[in-house]
């Protein structure tokens, strides 16, 4: 037996807001809205008030997947450049593209680049579709990368966050595993050559090389098992891996307050959250939460009085919609300008000059070429990878200021800036042979 | 030592964990690991051993595979640079062989002269039958190491990565 029918009147635990804050009485809308159909859907009515947005929040599980209040500073763009959420909205982009495509697409040497050509010629928007998908996840490999070099250098690695960090490597390792198993589906030269040397890359690491490589391959050399292999890793086992990841990821994001809170100043000082003089420091070592609702002007309300905060909903979640649209339009403009490309039919016995890896793995190609493979192949990468999952455990320098921090700044923009030179050495420098070559003079970009 | 009821249980969870992990991955490992028999590995047979003149390199499209002379030594070298995996084309103006992927040059033996590779290309075995050639493609030894100068010689010719 239901409490309410349909316009009788708004639910009891609404009475408490102002009546102007409840929907409208007329209209088809508003007695869709007082029905008990609409409120077995959306257990609260859209109300603009504190406390309504607040229970919005609590009642809707996508809502809660942001926290209920946010520190003003975070509204900024410059606060982390929204990277992280940037690198999200291309996954589901991927996501979404990647459904498309497979329901055009055959993990089969013997058809997998007949279904490219006809993506190209015999499907609605088939080549749109690729075009999106491929340069979403190379944009999605910078995204990754460039959010973790922000969370770097504005210091929110440092404790409690230590763990987050090892989970985010761990994400830029999968966003490199997505993009280079994609990369053989089209099984075309491009696709044949890259996986092959990347493969080889493998082949490197110690101990276990050997057999990841064989593993990955699936035989003798790249065929039929090791396509239906990437294919699986790159629909099935991965995407898995990455969203159990990422919700871990963002769900310590969440519980950890959404921002690095600082006693006086941040990495950026004009970050900072400016503590009045008259109020006791100990408000400023907890941050406060709105963990329920009680009767209006009291939570909330303190909580503005001491810490600068709005509403996620709807502060936030505007600005991250507006970001999306401009992803999805940046990634549609790429889509529609430059196509993904497809070269010749992979064929084992015809090797393209120069045969590269795709370009973010072409850093370590290029050190391949100087050094020793034990030293390129095993001992940088390896040493690279260790270094990033334990620097939050190494670093125990608390400040977050970049003057307190030059000893870590210093080390890590040094190795940045190496292996951001290998790449572009790599990907744009080289040419049949390996040799240098002037990239305005001919181009063997591949991407 | 004394082990408490609770401290005994926590253990056998622990430990029946890890075997149920290691059993896991052993499982996925022995399930995926390429076992070879859909590989195109064989005997192939080969033409007269005084078919193959002194210098020069035969490719083998079956086997994936160069028959050289090297100095009157017969090998059959494997085409996939020990580096990345690339084909590795025999330059017929300089004699050598000389990979356009990353530049690694090998002699008419197959033995490095320069590049990145970390070794000789790859032999073959290879086994004289009856005045036959057979080489087994599912035996594949590893190339000399660097600095193995057994075949060396000049160039004949100009190379032909650096004609581009």
């Amino acid at each position: 037996m239901t409490e309410t029918g349909v316009g009788s009147g708004p639910p009891p635990e609404d009475t408490l807001e102002p009546a102007d804050a409840q929907p409208a009485n007329r209209g088809l809308s508003a007695r869709i809205q007082r029905s008990d159909a609409w409120r077995s859907v959306f257990r609260h009515p859209q109300l603009d008030t504190p406390r309504g947005r607040a229970l919005q929040s609590f009642s809707n599980v996508f809502l809660h997947l942001y926290p209920v209040k946010i520190p003003r500073r975070v509204l900024r763009m410059r606060y982390s450049f929204r990277l992280g959420y940037i690198a999200a909205v291309l996954l589901g982009i991927l996501t979404l593209t990647g459904v498309a495509l497979m329901f055009f697409y055959t993990p089969s040497v013997g058809s997998a680049y007949g279904d490219m050509q006809n993506l190209r010629t015999s499907v609605g928007f088939g080549q749109l579709l690729r075009n999106v998908h491929r340069w979403s996840a190379h944009l999605m490999v910078v995204v990754v990368f460039l959010h973790m070099v922000r969370v770097f250098y504005a210091g929110a690695y440092k404790k409690p966050r230590e763990f987050n960090w090892v989970i985010g490597v761990g994400l830029l390792l999968l966003t490199l595993a997505f993009s280079f198993t994609g990369y053989l589906l089209p099984w075309d030269q491009l696709a044949y050559w890259a996986v092959t040397v990347g493969t080889n890359l493998v082949h490197y690491l110690p101990v276990v090389g050997g057999t990841v490589q064989d593993l990955l391959i699936g035989g003798d050399q790249i065929g039929q098992a090791t396509l239906l292999r990437f294919y699986v890793l790159h629909v099935a086992v991965l995407p898995v891996a990455i969203v159990v990841g990422l919700a871990v990821h963002i769900w310590r994001v969440r519980k950890d307050g959404f921002a690095v809170t600082r006693h006086s100043v941040g990495a950026f000082e004009e970050e900072a959250t400016v503590v009045p003089a008259a109020a006791p420091v100990e408000l400023y070592d907890h941050r406060t939460r709105v963990l329920g609702v009680v009767d209006r002007e009291s939570v909330t309300a303190q909580e503005r009085a001491v810490d600068d905060t709005v509403f996620t909903w709807p502060h936030l979640l505007v600005r991250h919609v507006v970001v999306a649209l401009g992803v999805g339009a940046v990634v549609l403009a790429l889509g529609v300008t430059f196509a993904a490309p497809l070269r010749g039919l992979a064929n084992p016995d015809l090797t393209p000059e120069p045969a590269k890896a795709p370009w973010y793995f072409a850093g370590l190609q290029e050190l391949l070429s100087h050094f020793h493979p034990v030293v390129a192949g095993i001992l940088v990468p390896v040493a690279a990878a260790i270094t990033l999952v334990l620097l939050p455990y190494a670093d125990r320098n608390p400040d977050t200021r970049a003057r307190k921090r030059k000893v870590a700044i210093i080390v890590f923009s040094s190795l940045l800036a190496v292996a951001v030179v290998l790449t572009v050495i790599g990907t744009f420098f080289r040419g049949p042979g390996w040799q240098f070559i002037a990239p305005w003079t001919h181009s063997y970009v591949e991407l | 030592m004394k082990l408490s009821r609770r401290e005994l249980l926590r253990t056998g969870w622990k430990v029946g964990g890890a075997f149920l992990g290691v059993a896991a991955g052993w499982t996925i490992y022995e399930s995926l690991r390429p076992l070879g028999g859909g590989s195109e590995t064989g005997t192939i047979q080969l033409d007269n051993p005084t078919s193959y003149a002194e210098g020069t390199a035969t490719y083998v499209p079956e086997g994936r595979l160069y028959v050289v002379n090297a100095q009157g030594n017969l090998f059959a070298l494997s085409q996939k640079c020990p580096h990345l995996g690339c084909r590795v084309p025999f330059c017929e103006s300089s004699g050598r062989f000389e990979c356009g992927c990353h530049g690694s040059i090998f002699d008419i033996g197959g033995e490095w002269i320069d590049g990145p590779a970390p070794r000789g290309m790859d032999r073959f075995q290879l086994t004289a039958n009856d005045s036959q050639l057979l080489v087994d493609t599912g035996k594949l030894d590893p190339g000399p190491d660097r600095g193995a100068e057994q075949f060396l010689t000049p160039p004949a010719g100009p190379s032909c990565i650096e004609e581009g």
